[in-house]
């Protein structure tokens, strides 16, 4: 067979082997610490996935987006611990507080540029980190431990309605895969869509889009929006899987880190970046985490700052640039006289061509 | 009728210093006009009034019967007013047809129709072949084409163009003169704001020129080649150098 895999035909059939591959994945490798692995790779994929929608398109890195997956994990976990209301209907909720919550602090957050913002994101997953913490409602320090579910005979059981897996971890698995598969969608609508360009023209020049009749502050706001969503439907998922959460596992700093590590690993401002970022670094720290057990969180955040300066000084692009730039050096042997670039439809002449 | 635009005594102060002082014009719709004057003489800061890039001190603009004075960039655009910049803001790591989609969303919700009517005007100002290579990777001469580009796919009924022809060879001002006289032919009225005199002249039905700030003369250019005026204001022009197409 010898389909380009960069065009549209060629891209969609590595989807699909893809997600074919993911869905049969755990009938290799059972229920064990492989499985785990793969979920905290899903869990991450999609976290950076709705980052990159703020940071990746429209260029506004935040390093506060455990604030989302912590509102995320909360609200639906609440609702959970005191009403018994399904995690099912906690996520959407959480996923609209998450957003709401989003919309009314970056508000004023837009006003501040480069880094003055990303400061501003850190400190506002530490104080809600602090306050959460210190709230009586939501059991401060101590945290929520989620009941389980139990059958007849009182044992912890399986429950899909609410989404509690106590005898097999497989079905953790495949929600994981389901919410992955939705972030990957949303992005992949977003960028193909007016938002997306104007995410876009957002991070390339300001002024610009603005003189273009782009409301710069507003598109913004839609995309923490839907970046804050998205992250928040991932917390309910994480406090399920754990069965407990308290702010250090949900709201700390690193998981912000992590998920902006995963991206920019990866390759800010496309979708499959994110994907790939987690492929490559969660095993990674993952192993790291093993190896250096006991010697507590600090030295994790000493790699991934390590990384990040790699990452600046040699693959700016992240890793999905790397075949670019091998594609490139093979195209730079190649006879020239061919003007269009590589992989992409010939030139638009006529109105109404699609490419 | 009422023109097009209409700026009654538009000033802009910075500080201690009158960019624009009590400028008055108006510009038919139709016409090509030609807003000229010398280095400083404060044509961008009246452009950046007009478009909403920021607010005059005093006076009035009125656009096609609303008074616009105050607005955002944003509405200013949606209303139908659209403008380059004299120093090139072409959006860098996107493509040429990408740049000019942005310009074409302004009317559209749909990619596809915005894709379509990007292509179109590429193809109308000669940038088509040029449609994948990115922003940065341009011209000076196709940087400041794609910009007019991007404007002309908002629909706008008045464009306004900042130096569109400073730094560019003779030949490629000659495309440029051409292009600027088919868009008016399109049905788009046209402010053309540039330093270089002789550019302006042969295209402009009006010329507006300032100096200091202030309008020193208006007219048909037949006769604004000849105000003493306008002589004096760019005879002390000599003295001062300039680097052309960066200021
Ligand atoms: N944002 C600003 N803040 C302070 N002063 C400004 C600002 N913008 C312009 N000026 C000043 O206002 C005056 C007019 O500048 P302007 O750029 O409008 O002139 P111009 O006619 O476009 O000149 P050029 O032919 O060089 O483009 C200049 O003295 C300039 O220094
Ligand atoms: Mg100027």
């Amino acid at each position: 067979m010898n389909v380009d895999l960069r065009s549209r035909t060629g891209r969609w059939l590595v989807a699909a082997v893809a997600l074919v591959a993911l869905v049969l994945f755990p009938l290799f490798v059972g229920g064990g610490s492989w499985l785990n692995t793969a979920v905290l790779v899903l869990l991450y994929a999609g976290l950076a996935q709705a980052w990159n929608i703020l940071g990746g398109f429209a260029g506004q890195v935040s390093l506060g987006n455990a604030a989302f997956f912590g509102i995320g994990a909360y609200t639906s976990t609440v609702l959970l611990d005191r009403w018994n209301v399904s995690p099912w209907l906690g996520m959407p909720v959480g996923a609209i507080v998450a957003a709401a919550f989003a919309v009314a602090v970056f508000f004023p957050f837009f006003r501040l540029g480069g880094h003055y913002f990303a400061i501003a994101t850190i400190a506002l997953a530490e104080i809600l980190l602090i306050l959460f913490t210190n709230w009586a409602f939501v059991r401060g320090a101590r945290g929520i431990t989620i009941p389980f579910v139990r059958g007849p005979d009182r044992r912890p059981t399986d429950s899909w309605a609410f989404l509690q897996f106590n005898e097999s971890r497989v079905p953790y698995y495949y929600v994981v895969l389901g919410l992955a598969v939705l972030a990957v969608a949303t992005a992949v609508v977003v960028e193909r869509s007016k938002l997306g360009y104007y995410l876009r023209a957002i991070k390339n020049d300001q002024q610009a889009a603005r003189s273009l009749g782009v409301p710069v502050l507003r598109y913004k706001l839609i995309a923490v929006a839907i970046s804050a969503a998205v992250t928040a439907a991932f917390g309910t998922f994480y406090a399920q899987y754990l069965l407990f959460i308290d702010p250090e596992t949900t709201m700390r700093l690193e998981l912000s880190v992590l998920i902006a590590l995963v991206a920019i690993l990866g390759g800010v401002g496309t979708v499959v970046g994110p994907l790939l970022g987690a492929l490559v670094l969660i095993p990674l720290s993952e192993v790291t985490r093993s190896q250096l057990a006991g010697s507590g969180n600090t030295l994790d955040l000493v790699l991934y700052g390590g990384l990040i300066m790699l990452i600046a000084a040699f693959q700016p692009n992240g890793l999905v640039a790397i075949g670019d730039r091998f594609r490139r050096r093979r195209e730079a042997v190649r006879p020239a006289g061919d003007e269009t670039e590589r992989g992409e439809a010939p030139l638009v002449g006529a109105p109404g061509t699609r490419n | 009728m009422p023109a097009l635009l209409e700026l009654d005594a538009v000033s802009k102060r910075f500080g201690g210093l009158d960019a624009n002082r009590d400028v008055s014009l108006v510009v038919e719709e139709g016409q090509i006009v030609g807003l000229i004057g010398p280095n400083g003489a404060g044509k961008t800061t009246l452009f950046n009034c007009v478009s909403g890039f920021f607010p005059p001190t005093s006076g009035s603009i009125r656009f096609a019967g609303n008074e616009i004075a105050g607005w955002a960039p944003e509405r200013v655009l949606r209303a139908g007013l659209a403008r380059t910049f004299q120093v090139v803001r072409t959006f860098p790591e996107m493509t040429v047809l990408d740049n000019v989609m942005i310009g074409a969303f302004a009317r559209t919700n749909r990619a596809g129709e915005a894709r379509a009517r990007a292509a179109e005007l590429l193809a109308f100002t000669g940038l088509a072949g040029r449609a994948h290579a990115r922003g940065a990777d341009l011209t000076i001469a196709d940087k400041k084409r794609l910009e007019l580009t991007r404007a002309l796919a908002t629909q706008p009924r008045l464009l306004m163009l900042d130096e569109v022809m400073a730094g560019l060879n003779p030949a490629e001002r000659a495309q440029a003169v051409t292009l600027i006289r088919a868009i008016r032919d399109r049905g788009t009225t046209v402010l053309l704001v540039e330093h270089v005199m002789e550019v302006v002249m042969p295209i402009s039905d009006h010329v507006v020129v300032l100096d200091s700030g202030r309008k020193i003369a208006e007219g048909p250019p037949r006769t604004i080649v000849r105000d003493p005026n306008v002589i004096a204001a760019y005879l002390g022009e000599k003295y001062r150098p300039r680097d052309e197409g960066t200021a």
